[in-house]
Protein backbone atom coordinates (compact mmCIF):
# COMPACT_ATOMS: atom_id res chain seq x y z
CA UNK A 1 0.00 0.00 0.00
CA UNK A 2 1.42 3.31 -1.07
CA UNK A 3 2.12 6.18 1.33
CA UNK A 4 -0.72 8.17 -0.86
CA UNK A 5 -3.35 5.33 -0.43
CA UNK A 6 -2.61 5.24 3.06
CA UNK A 7 -3.02 9.30 3.98
CA UNK A 8 -6.13 9.06 1.30
CA UNK A 9 -7.54 6.39 3.78
CA UNK A 10 -6.93 8.79 6.79
CA UNK A 11 -8.58 11.11 5.32
CA UNK A 12 -11.59 9.37 4.18
CA UNK A 13 -12.03 8.07 8.05
CA UNK A 14 -11.05 11.57 9.53
CA UNK A 15 -14.12 12.94 7.25
CA UNK A 16 -16.78 10.14 8.31
CA UNK A 17 -15.80 10.87 12.23
CA UNK A 18 -15.73 14.32 11.13
CA UNK A 19 -18.89 14.17 9.72
CA UNK A 20 -20.43 12.08 12.68
CA UNK A 21 -19.66 14.09 15.29
CA UNK A 22 -20.70 16.92 13.45
CA UNK A 23 -24.45 15.04 13.34
CA UNK A 24 -24.50 14.98 16.72
CA UNK A 25 -23.68 18.22 16.92
CA UNK A 26 -26.94 19.28 15.25
CA UNK A 27 -29.34 16.84 16.90
CA UNK A 28 -27.67 18.09 20.07
CA UNK A 29 -27.04 14.96 21.09
CA UNK A 30 -23.95 15.79 23.11
CA UNK A 31 -24.11 14.17 26.27
CA UNK A 32 -22.26 10.81 25.00
CA UNK A 33 -19.19 13.22 23.42
CA UNK A 34 -16.22 13.20 25.31
CA UNK A 35 -13.35 15.64 25.50
CA UNK A 36 -11.61 13.52 23.76
CA UNK A 37 -14.33 13.76 21.27
CA UNK A 38 -14.29 17.82 21.36
CA UNK A 39 -10.53 18.10 20.96
CA UNK A 40 -10.81 15.50 17.90
CA UNK A 41 -12.98 17.68 16.34
CA UNK A 42 -10.72 20.30 16.73
CA UNK A 43 -8.05 18.72 15.53
CA UNK A 44 -9.92 17.98 12.44
CA UNK A 45 -10.92 21.29 11.61
CA UNK A 46 -7.40 22.49 12.09
CA UNK A 47 -5.46 19.70 9.79
CA UNK A 48 -8.47 20.26 7.37
CA UNK A 49 -8.16 24.07 6.74
CA UNK A 50 -3.93 23.86 6.94
CA UNK A 51 -3.40 23.02 3.15
CA UNK A 52 -5.92 26.11 2.67
CA UNK A 53 -4.22 28.40 4.94
CA UNK A 54 -1.28 27.76 3.16
CA UNK A 55 -2.29 28.21 -0.11
CA UNK A 56 -4.11 31.42 1.18
CA UNK A 57 -0.80 32.34 2.83
CA UNK A 58 1.21 31.57 -0.35
CA UNK A 59 -1.28 33.99 -2.31
CA UNK A 60 -1.02 37.08 -0.01
CA UNK A 61 2.76 36.24 -0.21
CA UNK A 62 2.73 36.47 -4.01
CA UNK A 63 0.28 39.63 -4.09
CA UNK A 64 2.37 41.74 -1.74
CA UNK A 65 5.59 40.72 -3.49
CA UNK A 66 4.40 41.99 -6.67
CA UNK A 67 3.08 45.13 -5.01
CA UNK A 68 5.93 45.40 -3.48
CA UNK A 69 8.03 45.03 -6.61
CA UNK A 70 5.47 47.42 -8.05
CA UNK A 71 6.94 50.19 -5.61
CA UNK A 72 10.14 49.45 -6.53
CA UNK A 73 9.29 49.88 -9.53
CA UNK A 74 7.47 53.81 -9.46
CA UNK A 75 9.91 54.79 -6.84
CA UNK A 76 12.48 54.42 -9.79
CA UNK A 77 10.32 56.16 -11.88
CA UNK A 78 9.35 58.99 -9.97
CA UNK A 79 12.97 59.54 -9.49
CA UNK A 80 13.74 59.65 -12.92
CA UNK A 81 10.64 63.07 -13.09
CA UNK A 82 13.15 64.71 -10.51
CA UNK A 83 10.09 66.32 -8.56
CA UNK A 84 12.40 68.08 -6.15
CA UNK A 85 14.41 69.47 -9.47
CA UNK A 86 11.40 70.90 -10.69
CA UNK A 87 10.38 73.08 -7.88
CA UNK A 88 13.66 74.56 -6.44
CA UNK A 89 15.58 75.08 -9.81
CA UNK A 90 13.42 75.06 -13.35
CA UNK A 91 10.41 76.83 -11.26
CA UNK A 92 12.14 79.45 -9.78
CA UNK A 93 14.55 79.95 -12.64
CA UNK A 94 11.51 80.83 -15.04
CA UNK A 95 10.21 83.17 -12.31
CA UNK A 96 13.54 85.19 -12.51
CA UNK A 97 13.76 84.84 -15.94
CA UNK A 98 10.13 86.08 -16.83
CA UNK A 99 10.63 88.99 -14.22
CA UNK A 100 14.27 89.84 -15.84
CA UNK A 101 11.37 90.10 -19.26
CA UNK A 102 9.36 92.57 -17.54
CA UNK A 103 12.07 94.58 -16.24
CA UNK A 104 13.99 95.05 -19.76
CA UNK A 105 10.39 95.63 -21.52
CA UNK A 106 9.58 98.30 -18.89
CA UNK A 107 13.38 99.91 -19.30
CA UNK A 108 13.25 100.25 -23.30
CA UNK A 109 9.95 101.64 -23.49
CA UNK A 110 10.61 104.40 -20.69
CA UNK A 111 14.04 105.05 -22.93
CA UNK A 112 11.77 105.00 -26.52
CA UNK A 113 8.76 107.06 -24.68
CA UNK A 114 12.00 109.75 -23.22
CA UNK A 115 13.40 109.68 -26.63
CA UNK A 116 9.85 110.26 -28.12
CA UNK A 117 9.30 113.14 -25.44
CA UNK A 118 12.20 114.84 -25.82
CA UNK A 119 11.24 115.21 -29.93
CA UNK A 120 7.99 116.15 -29.15
CA UNK A 121 8.64 118.86 -26.27
CA UNK A 122 11.39 120.69 -28.64
CA UNK A 123 10.46 124.16 -29.12
CA UNK A 124 13.64 125.76 -30.89
CA UNK A 125 14.03 127.50 -34.03
CA UNK A 126 17.07 125.85 -34.65
CA UNK A 127 17.30 123.28 -37.88
CA UNK A 128 20.54 121.87 -37.13
CA UNK A 129 20.15 121.65 -33.34
CA UNK A 130 16.69 119.97 -33.89
CA UNK A 131 18.06 117.52 -36.31
CA UNK A 132 21.28 116.50 -34.29
CA UNK A 133 18.63 116.25 -31.22
CA UNK A 134 16.48 113.91 -33.14
CA UNK A 135 19.49 111.64 -34.81
CA UNK A 136 20.87 111.18 -31.05
CA UNK A 137 17.08 110.25 -29.43
CA UNK A 138 16.96 108.05 -32.32
CA UNK A 139 20.16 106.67 -31.60
CA UNK A 140 18.64 106.18 -28.45
CA UNK A 141 15.86 104.47 -29.27
CA UNK A 142 17.89 101.90 -31.50
CA UNK A 143 20.05 100.88 -28.32
CA UNK A 144 16.66 100.59 -26.14
CA UNK A 145 15.53 97.87 -29.41
CA UNK A 146 18.20 95.45 -28.31
CA UNK A 147 16.16 94.33 -25.80
CA UNK A 148 14.35 91.85 -28.24
CA UNK A 149 16.93 89.92 -28.77
CA UNK A 150 17.61 89.85 -25.07
CA UNK A 151 14.21 88.94 -24.45
CA UNK A 152 14.18 86.59 -27.17
CA UNK A 153 16.55 84.39 -25.53
CA UNK A 154 14.91 84.63 -22.10
CA UNK A 155 11.95 83.18 -23.57
CA UNK A 156 13.26 80.21 -25.81
CA UNK A 157 14.90 79.53 -22.44
CA UNK A 158 11.98 79.57 -20.80
CA UNK A 159 9.76 77.49 -23.85
CA UNK A 160 13.00 75.08 -23.18
CA UNK A 161 12.51 74.68 -19.26
CA UNK A 162 8.80 74.18 -20.11
CA UNK A 163 9.36 71.82 -22.79
CA UNK A 164 11.20 69.03 -19.74
CA UNK A 165 8.74 69.80 -17.40
CA UNK A 166 5.89 68.58 -19.77
CA UNK A 167 8.02 65.54 -20.65
CA UNK A 168 8.55 64.76 -17.11
CA UNK A 169 4.87 65.37 -16.17
CA UNK A 170 3.80 62.65 -18.96
CA UNK A 171 6.39 60.59 -18.09
CA UNK A 172 5.19 60.32 -14.59
CA UNK A 173 1.31 59.92 -16.22
CA UNK A 174 2.54 57.18 -17.95
CA UNK A 175 4.00 55.26 -15.38
CA UNK A 176 0.71 55.80 -13.00
CA UNK A 177 -1.68 54.85 -16.04
CA UNK A 178 -3.19 58.17 -15.48
CA UNK A 179 -3.11 58.72 -19.27
CA UNK A 180 -6.64 57.97 -20.95
CA UNK A 181 -8.53 56.51 -18.33
CA UNK A 182 -11.86 58.29 -19.06
CA UNK A 183 -12.08 59.35 -15.34
CA UNK A 184 -13.41 63.13 -15.13
CA UNK A 185 -10.70 65.24 -13.35
CA UNK A 186 -12.30 66.57 -9.58
CA UNK A 187 -13.12 69.79 -9.84
CA UNK A 188 -10.86 72.19 -8.95
CA UNK A 189 -11.24 73.97 -5.67
CA UNK A 190 -10.28 77.80 -6.27
CA UNK A 191 -8.88 79.78 -3.59
CA UNK A 192 -9.84 83.25 -2.72
CA UNK A 193 -7.68 85.43 -5.51
CA UNK A 194 -8.53 82.78 -8.14
CA UNK A 195 -12.40 83.40 -7.13
CA UNK A 196 -11.84 86.97 -7.38
CA UNK A 197 -10.37 86.91 -10.50
CA UNK A 198 -13.60 84.60 -12.31
CA UNK A 199 -15.82 86.76 -10.43
CA UNK A 200 -14.49 89.80 -11.52
CA UNK A 201 -13.92 88.52 -15.35
CA UNK A 202 -10.15 89.49 -15.40
CA UNK A 203 -8.82 86.93 -18.17
CA UNK A 204 -6.00 89.24 -19.09
CA UNK A 205 -5.65 90.19 -22.96
CA UNK A 206 -6.80 87.69 -24.95
CA UNK A 207 -4.73 85.93 -28.34
CA UNK A 208 -5.15 86.71 -31.78
CA UNK A 209 -8.40 85.20 -33.08
CA UNK A 210 -9.66 85.31 -29.55
CA UNK A 211 -11.53 88.34 -28.23
CA UNK A 212 -13.19 90.73 -29.85
CA UNK A 213 -11.74 93.48 -31.96
CA UNK A 214 -12.18 97.46 -31.16
CA UNK A 215 -15.15 97.53 -33.97
CA UNK A 216 -17.31 94.72 -32.73
CA UNK A 217 -16.96 96.60 -29.21
CA UNK A 218 -18.18 99.75 -31.21
CA UNK A 219 -20.97 97.97 -32.52
CA UNK A 220 -22.43 97.87 -28.70
CA UNK A 221 -22.13 101.33 -28.05
CA UNK B 1 -21.07 118.81 -21.58
CA UNK B 2 -18.75 120.02 -24.66
CA UNK B 3 -14.56 119.22 -24.80
CA UNK B 4 -13.43 121.64 -22.59
CA UNK B 5 -9.18 121.04 -23.58
CA UNK B 6 -8.43 122.39 -19.81
CA UNK B 7 -11.55 119.86 -18.13
CA UNK B 8 -9.75 117.88 -15.68
CA UNK B 9 -9.54 114.21 -16.71
CA UNK B 10 -8.58 110.81 -14.50
CA UNK B 11 -6.19 107.88 -15.45
CA UNK B 12 -6.35 105.18 -13.54
CA UNK B 13 -4.06 102.27 -14.42
CA UNK B 14 -1.38 99.96 -12.74
CA UNK B 15 1.13 100.46 -15.21
CA UNK B 16 3.22 103.59 -14.96
CA UNK B 17 4.46 102.86 -18.21
CA UNK B 18 0.77 102.70 -19.18
CA UNK B 19 -0.20 105.79 -17.38
CA UNK B 20 2.57 107.59 -19.79
CA UNK B 21 1.58 107.00 -22.98
CA UNK B 22 -2.16 107.50 -22.34
CA UNK B 23 -0.78 111.21 -20.65
CA UNK B 24 1.24 112.00 -24.11
CA UNK B 25 -1.85 110.94 -25.87
CA UNK B 26 -4.00 113.27 -24.12
CA UNK B 27 -1.27 115.77 -24.75
CA UNK B 28 -1.14 115.24 -27.93
CA UNK B 29 -4.96 115.58 -28.81
CA UNK B 30 -4.80 119.13 -26.14
CA UNK B 31 -5.71 117.89 -22.99
CA UNK B 32 -3.06 119.10 -20.11
CA UNK B 33 -5.29 118.84 -16.96
CA UNK B 34 -4.56 114.81 -16.41
CA UNK B 35 -3.97 113.49 -12.94
CA UNK B 36 -2.98 109.49 -12.74
CA UNK B 37 -3.79 107.21 -10.08
CA UNK B 38 -2.55 103.24 -9.82
CA UNK B 39 -5.64 101.53 -9.21
CA UNK B 40 -9.23 102.13 -8.14
CA UNK B 41 -9.01 102.65 -4.60
CA UNK B 42 -6.33 105.76 -5.61
CA UNK B 43 -8.73 106.80 -8.10
CA UNK B 44 -11.42 107.27 -5.16
CA UNK B 45 -9.12 109.17 -3.46
CA UNK B 46 -8.75 111.51 -6.34
CA UNK B 47 -12.69 111.70 -6.71
CA UNK B 48 -12.97 112.41 -3.41
CA UNK B 49 -10.59 115.45 -3.40
CA UNK B 50 -11.68 116.86 -7.36
CA UNK B 51 -14.35 116.56 -9.58
CA UNK B 52 -13.33 115.01 -13.14
CA UNK B 53 -15.18 115.71 -16.03
CA UNK B 54 -13.93 112.21 -17.76
CA UNK B 55 -12.26 109.44 -15.57
CA UNK B 56 -10.04 107.16 -18.26
CA UNK B 57 -9.55 103.57 -16.49
CA UNK B 58 -7.71 100.38 -16.94
CA UNK B 59 -10.07 96.89 -15.89
CA UNK B 60 -7.35 94.88 -14.54
CA UNK B 61 -6.03 96.06 -11.91
CA UNK B 62 -5.23 95.52 -7.91
CA UNK B 63 -6.71 95.68 -5.04
CA UNK B 64 -9.63 97.55 -6.99
CA UNK B 65 -10.38 97.03 -10.56
CA UNK B 66 -11.51 99.32 -12.82
CA UNK B 67 -15.09 97.05 -12.89
CA UNK B 68 -15.31 97.58 -9.32
CA UNK B 69 -14.59 101.45 -9.44
CA UNK B 70 -16.87 101.63 -12.28
CA UNK B 71 -19.33 100.47 -10.13
CA UNK B 72 -18.56 102.68 -7.01
CA UNK B 73 -18.52 106.06 -9.56
CA UNK B 74 -21.98 104.79 -10.58
CA UNK B 75 -23.19 103.71 -7.12
CA UNK B 76 -22.27 107.82 -6.12
CA UNK B 77 -24.99 110.54 -6.88
CA UNK B 78 -21.90 113.20 -7.85
CA UNK B 79 -20.08 111.15 -9.72
CA UNK B 80 -23.10 109.32 -11.36
CA UNK B 81 -22.81 111.02 -14.46
CA UNK B 82 -19.46 111.76 -14.71
CA UNK B 83 -18.31 110.72 -18.41
CA UNK B 84 -16.09 106.74 -17.76
CA UNK B 85 -14.02 105.15 -20.59
CA UNK B 86 -12.56 101.73 -19.86
CA UNK B 87 -9.33 101.14 -21.77
CA UNK B 88 -8.51 97.53 -21.18
CA UNK B 89 -6.94 93.97 -23.02
CA UNK B 90 -9.69 92.51 -21.58
CA UNK B 91 -11.68 92.04 -25.06
CA UNK B 92 -14.06 89.36 -24.26
CA UNK B 93 -17.93 89.91 -25.54
CA UNK B 94 -18.74 89.24 -21.71
CA UNK B 95 -16.49 91.83 -20.31
CA UNK B 96 -17.58 94.54 -22.82
CA UNK B 97 -21.23 93.58 -22.02
CA UNK B 98 -20.66 93.50 -17.72
CA UNK B 99 -19.07 96.91 -18.39
CA UNK B 100 -22.35 98.18 -20.45
CA UNK B 101 -24.62 97.11 -17.81
CA UNK B 102 -22.23 98.87 -15.08
CA UNK B 103 -22.48 102.23 -16.96
CA UNK B 104 -19.69 102.38 -18.69
CA UNK B 105 -19.85 104.85 -21.08
CA UNK B 106 -17.17 103.57 -23.87
CA UNK B 107 -14.62 100.77 -23.93
CA UNK B 108 -11.28 100.73 -25.70
CA UNK B 109 -8.85 97.74 -26.24
CA UNK B 110 -5.33 97.99 -25.83
CA UNK B 111 -3.29 99.19 -28.13
CA UNK B 112 -4.87 101.69 -29.74
CA UNK B 113 -3.49 105.36 -31.01
CA UNK B 114 -4.40 108.81 -30.22
CA UNK B 115 -7.14 108.61 -32.69
CA UNK B 116 -9.17 106.21 -31.48
CA UNK B 117 -8.76 107.77 -28.15
CA UNK B 118 -10.20 110.95 -30.31
CA UNK B 119 -12.65 109.03 -31.25
CA UNK B 120 -14.01 107.57 -27.97
CA UNK B 121 -13.35 111.29 -26.13
CA UNK B 122 -16.00 112.64 -29.02
CA UNK B 123 -18.19 109.69 -28.84
CA UNK B 124 -18.67 109.92 -25.18
CA UNK B 125 -19.10 114.15 -25.77
CA UNK B 126 -21.57 113.79 -27.75
CA UNK B 127 -19.45 115.37 -30.56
Amino acid sequence: MGAAQTKQQTDNSSIDALITLSDKLKENKTKNMSLTDVIGVAELLTSSLQPLLRQIDSTIHTELRGILMRIEGLRHEIAKVRADDISENKIPEMGRELSAIVDATEGATNSIMEAAEAVMEYDGNDIEEYKNMVSDQMMHVFEACSFQDLTGQRVTKIVETVEIIEERINLLCEMLDMSGTGEEAPKEELNAKQQRKKDLLLNGPALDGEGVDQSAIDELF
Amino acid sequence: MAIDNAMPILIVDDYATMIRIIRNLLKQLGFLNVDDASDGTQALERIKEKKYSLIISDWNMEPMTGYELLKQVRAASDTARTPFIMVTAESKTENVIAAKKAGVNNYIVKPFNAQTLKGKIDAVFGE
